[in-house]
């Protein structure tokens, strides 16, 4: 099995990157229109995501903690001008979901923009706003983000998950790069990112404990880190993690000294934003491995010696 | 001058068998198998008993499947194969391994002049295989995947059928035809392998992929034969 000091560094190794780069998380507001301001809003919101991980799993050293918590702080207080940046997309693209996607691991982690909150209360029930054609992957996360925010889902979660890919366990075999991505988000929305494993269906988990390790070796040997740290995401959520060795250790061989992950094969060169747009998602993805797999890790070792 | 050299004859002398054992898979009869090589490999000098060497007990599916006797210059043919390419000591276990089918395959068509039982190879290699070498291995090893045939090696695939259908899928994915198609007879046989790998779909993938490929096309059909007991 591996070991844990070995998943724990990469999230110490990641979070140190990401706090050198905090600058990269950056909102454009004199964005061509054409291209819209929304654009830069994902990054942020999935920091809040893994900090808010990170905190909720506390398997974190003082340092990783301290540096989540300065990250998170900088995200809201300047990459967000206090939530205001939120109220201005939401002002620029009324029906769009993102600001509240951005908004809620914040709301979960006490920060408050009360103008947002009127304004997802108020799309909630506004046809518009539940028809908005999204694939059935994010339409599962924006059922689960309604209900996390307090709001009664206008489509059902079960019924959300039943459209996607994963829930009709298909051939293995017919697996793509894409419908992977596809397949770890709906693990990450129907746990809440790895806090409740058990919202995992039975079948499901059944499916991918058969079929996990497959993708894994693949998506390994493509050196493709990116789609391999969510994937390793993906087994720290089974019933039965196997915190794959080989995929543990060449994920953490990946790495480069400072803390970046390459998303595929090495780091690129070049521009420091283009370099930070290519790298934040797989270092961030590679936090969030790292905490799950730790937990889980120490979890073990503690059933075992009790 | 590769084209025209051994190796590549006697590549076309495999397939030229390989396409021979398939079609008389799907006929379910069984045409003298030997007369679908070249005159150059079926000649006194030609290396045919090389190629059935490499097709291994396959050579003679159709007949176990069925329970035909081959005739005269086939069974002649294949112990020529069997008597002229003895495993070294030191060979790997699946040369071993194939060549006492061989011998199995011999003692099942033709008691009466086969030689005794001869005892199996080891499998403990096979026991401690990771899930890609077992599936490669027992790939290799496809002409043991027949029905009620017992021998080490079947029951190690018997105990490792996830594993082996985790290679399958492997196999497909890395565009390994002939690894799938033999991982893909295996399972033909083996219980409990998940649903969800879509075993019947895969095989019919896999030949439709592999482009006409005789030898994906022999353990592909095989596999259906394994699977239903039906003419495929």
């Amino acid at each position: 099995m591996t070991s844990t000091r070995l998943t724990h560094t990469v999230g110490v190794r990641a979070m140190e990157w990401l706090w050198a780069h905090r600058d990269g998380f950056r909102l454009d507001p004199g964005v061509d229109p054409e291209i819209g301001f929304l654009e830069r809003f994902k990054p942020i919101g999935e920091l809040a995501l893994i900090c808010a991980v990170l905190f909720r799993e506390g398997v974190a050293g003082s340092r990783q903690a301290e540096l989540a918590r300065k990250l998170i702080d900088h995200a809201w207080r300047d990459a967000l001008d206090g939530g205001r940046m939120l109220v201005r997309g939401q002002r620029t693209e009324p029906i769009s979901p993102i600001p509240f996607e951005v908004y809620l691991p914040f709301k979960e982690l006490g920060y408050s923009q009360p103008e947002v909150e009127r304004a997802a209360v108020l799309n909630h029930r506004l046809d518009g706003w539940c028809s908005f054609e999204v694939p059935p992957t994010r339409r599962l996360g924006l059922s689960a983000f309604q209900r996390r925010f307090g709001l009664t889902p206008r489509l059902p979660e079960d019924e959300a998950l039943t459209a996607t890919w994963l829930a009709r366990t298909p051939e293995p075999w017919t697996v793509e790069g894409h419908i992977a991505y596809d397949i770890t988000h709906v693990v990450f929305h129907v746990t809440d990112w790895g806090e409740n494993p058990a919202g995992l269906p039975p079948r499901i988990a059944d499916y991918l404990t058969a079929w996990l390790p497959v993708w894994i070796d693949d998506w390994l040997d493509l050196e493709r880190w990116d789609l391999l740290g969510e994937l390793l995401v993906v087994d720290a959520c089974l019933p039965e993690p196997t915190l794959d060795e080989r995929a543990w250790e060449a994920f953490a061989a990946a790495q480069a000294p400072d803390g970046a992950m390459p998303a595929l094969r090495g780091l690129p060169e070049g521009d420091p934003d283009d370099v930070f747009d290519i790298v934040y998602h797989p270092t961030l993805v590679a936090a969030f491995a790292s905490t799950l797999a730790t937990s889980r890790s120490l979890a073990r070792l503690a059933t075992r010696s009790a | 001058m590769e084209q025209s050299g051994t190796p590549s004859l006697l590549k076309g002398a495999v397939q030229d068998l390989a396409t021979g054992v398939a079609s008389a898979l799907s006929s379910g009869g069984h045409g003298p198998v030997s007369g679908d090589l070249s005159p150059a490999a079926a000649g006194a000098d030609g290396f045919a008993p090389a190629a059935v060497r490499v097709l291994g007990a396959d050579f003679l599916l159709p007949h176990v499947l069925a329970g035909t006797r081959p005739d005269a210059a086939e069974l002649a043919l294949f112990r020529q194969a069997v008597e002229a390419y003895p495993p070294r000591a030191d060979a790997a276990p699946t040369v071993l391994w194939s060549h006492w089918a061989m011998r199995r395959t011999l003692r099942v068509l033709a008691p009466d002049t086969a030689d005794g039982t001869t005892a199996e190879p080891r499998a403990d290699w096979l026991e401690l295989a990771d899930w890609r070498t077992l599936t490669h291995q027992l790939s290799v090893l496809a002409s043991l995947a027949l029905p009620g045939a017992d021998s080490a090696v079947a029951r190690v695939a018997g105990k490792r059928n996830l594993d082996l259908a985790r290679g399958f899928v492997r196999a497909v994915r890395r565009r390994d035809w002939l690894q799938a198609a033999g991982a893909g007879r295996w399972l033909s046989l083996l219980d409990g392998v998940p649903d969800t790998l879509g075993l019947p779909a895969g095989l019919d993938f896999v030949e439709l992929m592999a482009d006409g490929d005789p030898q994906v096309g022999l353990q592909v059909r095989a596999a259906r034969r394994l699977a239903t007991g039906a003419l495929v």
